[in-house]
């Protein structure tokens, strides 16, 4: 056994724990462990006054281990670690044990079988804290440089950013001009802007950056290294002259991913989309706006419009694709144009069909302006889409209406606008090399929704705009100047520590099979030669303490720090028990 | 009154909410140094109080409470509780001059342990402003349990000098000789992350003007849902009866002309959603109803939680409330137009919970001496260049986070107080 000196507290979470474990039974369990210390309940264990008392517990007793039962590591291991270090206490020493997800809430139907599981984590963190061992994270410079990928609004605004904070970056765009879908937009709620003049002016603020590199026509063909140190190869096509292909290696800091969306295309047929002459979505419709500029009358093919139906949430809420999700800028996206069509053309007769009207925030002034203006609302109920058919030159669209008493309304129209939501980029390329995860919706996935929106789990990635999901303008620029703010941390002081949990070779007994390298996600193992035998060697700063090797080696070579065989083998004896 | 402090700062926050606190975090990690000043007695602002959040459900205490120990401890943040601003004036480029009165706690905080003994030997009891006047709370008293720092305080309005606080401290600390402290802090920008207030019911006469017994606004159910909640379990304030027959009034303050704010709080649709799917978690039995205009679940997620809550069997109404009344058992009448059949209805329910929307804190504005930031027609803080600046403010070096430019969510508010950052670093190093 050893000599360490642990504190352990058990957590009652308010309530959403000692409702169902009874936290004093545990207490009295464990007290008793080889090498305990102290052991304390506590309301909440994250609160202020408990991290401070468990920091005078450990400096007046000198503990040499802290284990606390509590909720998820992903909550609140790095709050305790950190409680560990300001007592002067390595961090590495302290064990977490998650008795709400893995005993509360898993079995709120049996407290007794509830109390039971959670004495048996507890004591497992006990035999783990016993063997735990003070680690010293890996220091490593990092180049003061972001790469941006991608050049809408959301890649330009952050780029400019960066610069200004003092970073170099390298602006990745595969289009040979930068703007994205901000070019495509007319006017810009709540500004009397047009898309295309943001645009113009941002292209010259990024001119004038000179920490910034815009790369255009490029494609990017590799991607590796880690936060600190990631190498970019990226392709840019000349243009005219064939095979004249530039490659270009980039080393950078930290990425930071603005790839945006694509506008849902309806499949043929859907909504009368391609079936129905004079059935068109949304982004069609703005060029249609644009080219038919200056005209008296709004015209499509030659024709006259007077009379308009916008159908909302197409690819977005569906009943029957796999689209579930709500598009967020759509409805006020229709309504901004809505308006635009009316100064320009007022005569014009404006059909809304929705799915319930989300103008959230001050975007409702634009649907009060609407309705002011003469537009009319339709809402079709959730589960029976408006039908579109063929009527002559017209266009008719039928749907029952909740708003009168769902009477069935049908619509004569001279053009239907599809109010097509927003999809992830088709692209699936960058997401893949970069390996970010992707949410239900299929956008990139953030760490936390609420309170990390920018954070991927790959440390030192980070995303932006719409390809995490549907977003306005003006939200897409927020989050945007809020990676660039995250990105610029990663490599404003030049340094970085990252975690020294790493597997480790024990060159004597390893004989070079490759199972592990083919194990590992990372690329982090490769052959050496340690007295003229083979054995594998890992990149610390690569890898990133998984674990896949371990079951793998045929000689059981590899220790993982943090997690040895001394420390798993001890919980799995007492969890068995 | 005494001397006055002089304190320098790079960055000066007014408002330690998510917003603030975030803003702050993100500059004090890139070496930033950054004051804080708060009004109340506990940074956290209305997120720390809440039971749990959309759309993950996360119980909001267990991810605020890092947030804020993280804010708390960070060296290069200084926090100012139970301070307020007393002007801000910008001298020039970079040069703000901030005077801040710091109000007494009459508690020595340093040696305070929140040991709560001063608590329970106060004899006056008052209305707990923390959990929303649902119980009491003493003279002496901890703001609430997660309050950072956990400190006490003397609410000296109501305190009646008898001295038993002061006998019972074990650690000395009671101190009513404390004064008001003045301090002038300098700094290079100001951030304002004043956050919004909640429309008052009071002010609704057609919901009972706050009167009835049963009629609560959604904040008060968030404390009753919390894991701090203050009956352990879900009751009407009236007669604590346990009620199974609740409705949801949305739209209570907003998208309403006739309350003097015509736009969409953005976030009582979704709080609604998830009060309704706790409720249906607490009180199996009870019926809940919401009464809505259009539902308004936009963000990442939220639409697939709308559906959750129909699927566990939450009731959506589509009409406004009209007009409420009470009936002798304390029970309350709902009278609304049931848009999907075109009638006039009246309902009854034993509870009735009011969506109440957000409204502008116009206090910022008026402590600038000279050139104010201007405000827009709702009296949020105008964004001088909302599309592609929109944390700048029309002062230059004044920059806005979180919800005092607008109604935001709290993903919304995180991403616009680190806005607000990219923009204050960018600022500062203009200069450099």
């Amino acid at each position: 056994m050893t000599d360490k000196k642990l504190g352990v507290y058990i957590c009652a979470c308010g309530g959403n724990i000692s409702d169902y474990v009874d936290i004093e039974k545990v207490k009295e369990a464990i007290k008793e462990e080889d090498c305990v210390f102290l052991a304390k309940t506590t309301m909440f264990a994250c609160g202020d006054s408990n991290q401070k008392e468990m920091e005078s517990d450990i400096k007046e007793n000198n503990l040499s281990g802290i284990v606390v039962a509590s909720c998820s590591p992903k909550l609140h291991l790095n709050t305790f670690r950190a409680v560990s270090e300001r007592a002067g206490l390595n961090k590495y020493n302290y064990v977490h044990a998650n008795i709400r997800e893995q005993a509360s809430w898993a079995h709120s139907d049996d407290k007794i079988g509830a109390t039971e599981k959670a004495i048996h984590i507890v004591k497992a963190a006990i035999a783990k804290a016993r063997y735990s061992q003070s680690l010293f994270p890996i220091k490593i410079e990092s180049e003061k440089s972001v790469a941006v990928i991608g050049a809408g609004v959301a890649g330009l605004k952050a780029s400019l950013a960066l610069s200004k904070m003092g970073d170099k970056v390298y602006l990745i765009e595969r289009e040979n001009k930068v703007g994205g879908k901000l070019t495509t937009l007319g006017k810009v709620f709540p500004s009397d802007i047009q898309g295309n003049d943001f645009v113009r002016r941002l292209e010259e603020e990024v001119k004038k950056e000179n920490n910034i590199t815009l790369i255009t026509n490029a494609k990017i063909e590799k991607c590796t290294g880690n936060i600190g140190h990631f190498q970019i190869v990226v392709a840019t096509d000349k243009g005219e002259n064939r095979n004249e292909n530039k490659h270009e290696e980039i080393d950078v800091g930290s990425i930071l991913v603005a790839t945006g969306f694509e506008s849902y295309r309806p499949q043929d047929g859907e909504f009368g989309y391609k079936n129905v002459n004079n059935v068109i979505t949304l982004p069609e419709f703005r060029d249609l706006l644009r080219e038919n500029n200056g005209h008296k009358n709004l015209l499509y093919n030659n024709s006259k419009i007077k009379s308009l139906a916008f159908i909302y949430c197409v690819g977005s809420r569906q009943i029957r694709g796999e689209n579930k999700y709500c598009s967020r800028y759509c409805c006020s996206a229709a309504m901004n144009t809505s308006l635009e069509l009316k100064e320009k053309y007022s005569d014009v007769q404006i059909y809304h069909f929705t799915k319930g009207v989300r103008t959230y925030g001050a975007q409702e002034l634009m649907y009060a302006e609407a309705c002011r203006k003469g537009d009319i609302f339709i809402q079709y109920p959730d589960k029976e889409e408006p039908v579109v058919n063929k009527d002559g030159d017209h266009v008719v669209v039928r749907a029952k209406d909740i708003l009168t008493s769902k009477r069935e309304i049908e619509v004569l129209a001279d053009l239907v606008v599809l109010i097509t939501g927003m999809v992830p980029d088709s692209d699936k390329s960058l997401g893949s090399m970069l390996k970010l995860p992707r949410g239900r919706d299929n956008f990139f996935n953030e760490i936390h929704v609420k309170l990390r929106p920018v954070e991927t789990v790959i440390d030192g990635i980070t995303i932006a705009g719409t390809c995490q999901g549907p977003k306005g303008v003006m939200e897409s620029v927020n989050s945007a100047l809020s990676a660039a703010v995250k990105s610029h941390s990663f490599v404003s002081k030049g340094e970085l520590e990252l975690p020294p949990i790493v597997a480790h070779v024990d060159t004597t007994t390893c004989s070079w099979c490759d199972a592990c390298s083919k194990a590992c996600p990372f690329n982090a193992i490769n052959m050496t030669e340690v007295n003229n035998g083979k054995v594998a060697e890992i990149n610390s700063t690569t890898c990133k303490g998984c674990g896949m090797c371990l079951p793998v080696c045929p000689s059981d070579s590899i220790e993982l720090t943090s997690f040895t065989n001394k420390e798993i083998e001890s919980m799995i004896d007492i969890l068995a028990s | 009154m005494g001397t006055i402090n002089k304190l320098q700062f790079d960055a000066l926050v007014i408002g330690g909410g998510i917003a603030g606190g975030e803003t702050a975090l993100n500059l004090a990690n890139n070496g930033y140094k950054v004051a804080i000043i708060e009004k109340e007695l506990s940074i956290g602002g209305k997120m720390i109080l809440l039971s749990k959040v959309f759309p993950t459900l996360d119980c909001s205490a267990c991810i605020t409470t890092p947030k804020v120990s993280e804010i708390s401890r960070h060296p290069n943040i200084t926090i100012f509780t139970e301070s307020n601003v007393e002007s801000i004036e910008k001298k020039s480029e970079y040069d703000f001059t901030t005077f801040v009165s710091r109000r007494p706690r009459y508690v020595i905080a340093e040696d305070c342990t929140g040991c709560q003994l001063c608590e329970k030997s106060c004899p006056v009891i008052v209305k707990d402003e923390y959990q929303f006047n649902l119980i009491g709370r003493k003279a002496v008293f901890i703001p609430f349990s997660i309050a950072s720092p956990k400190v006490a305080a003397v609410d000296m309005e109501n305190c009646i000098l008898c001295g038993a606080c002061e006998k019972i401290c074990p650690s000395n600390c009671i101190d009513f000789t404390q004064e008001e402290r003045e301090y002038e802090i300098n700094s290079k920008t100001v951030i304002i992350a004043t956050g919004f207030n909640l429309a008052d019911p009071e002010k609704m006469d057609r919901y009972g003007k706050g009167l009835f017994r049963n009629v609560l606004t959604s904040m008060q159910m968030e404390r009753q849902l919390a894991p701090t909640r203050p009956y352990n379990t879900v009751l009407r304030p009236g007669d604590g009866k346990v009620p199974d027959k609740i409705a949801y009034v949305l739209c209570a303050g907003s998208r309403d002309d006739s309350a003097g704010n015509p736009i969409c709080s953005q976030i009582c649709c979704m709080y609604s959603i998830k009060q309704a799917q706790l409720l249906m978690g607490a009180l199996p039995m009870a019926d809940v109803t919401l009464y809505y205009i259009d539902i308004r679940a936009f963000g990442k997620g939220y639409d697939e939680f709308y559906e959750q809550a129909r699927g566990m069997g939450v009731k959506f109404v589509k009409g406004k409330i009209g007009k409420i009344s009470e009936l002798p058992n304390g029970n309350l009448i709902l009278r609304y137009e049931d848009i999907q059949s075109g009638k006039i209805k009246e309902t009854e329910h034993d509870m009735v919970v009011l969506s109440v929307g957000t409204l502008a804190n116009r206090e910022a504005p008026s402590l600038f001496k000279g050139i104010a930031p201007k405000v827009d027609d709702q009296s949020f803080i105008l964004q001088d260049d909302p599309i592609l600046s929109p944390a700048k403010t029309t002062v230059k070096g004044v920059f806005v986070a979180g919800t005092a430019s607008g109604p935001k969510d709290i993903p919304d508010s995180i991403l616009s107080a680190g806005s607000a950052a990219a923009e204050v670093i960018s600022y500062i190093n203009q200069k450099q």
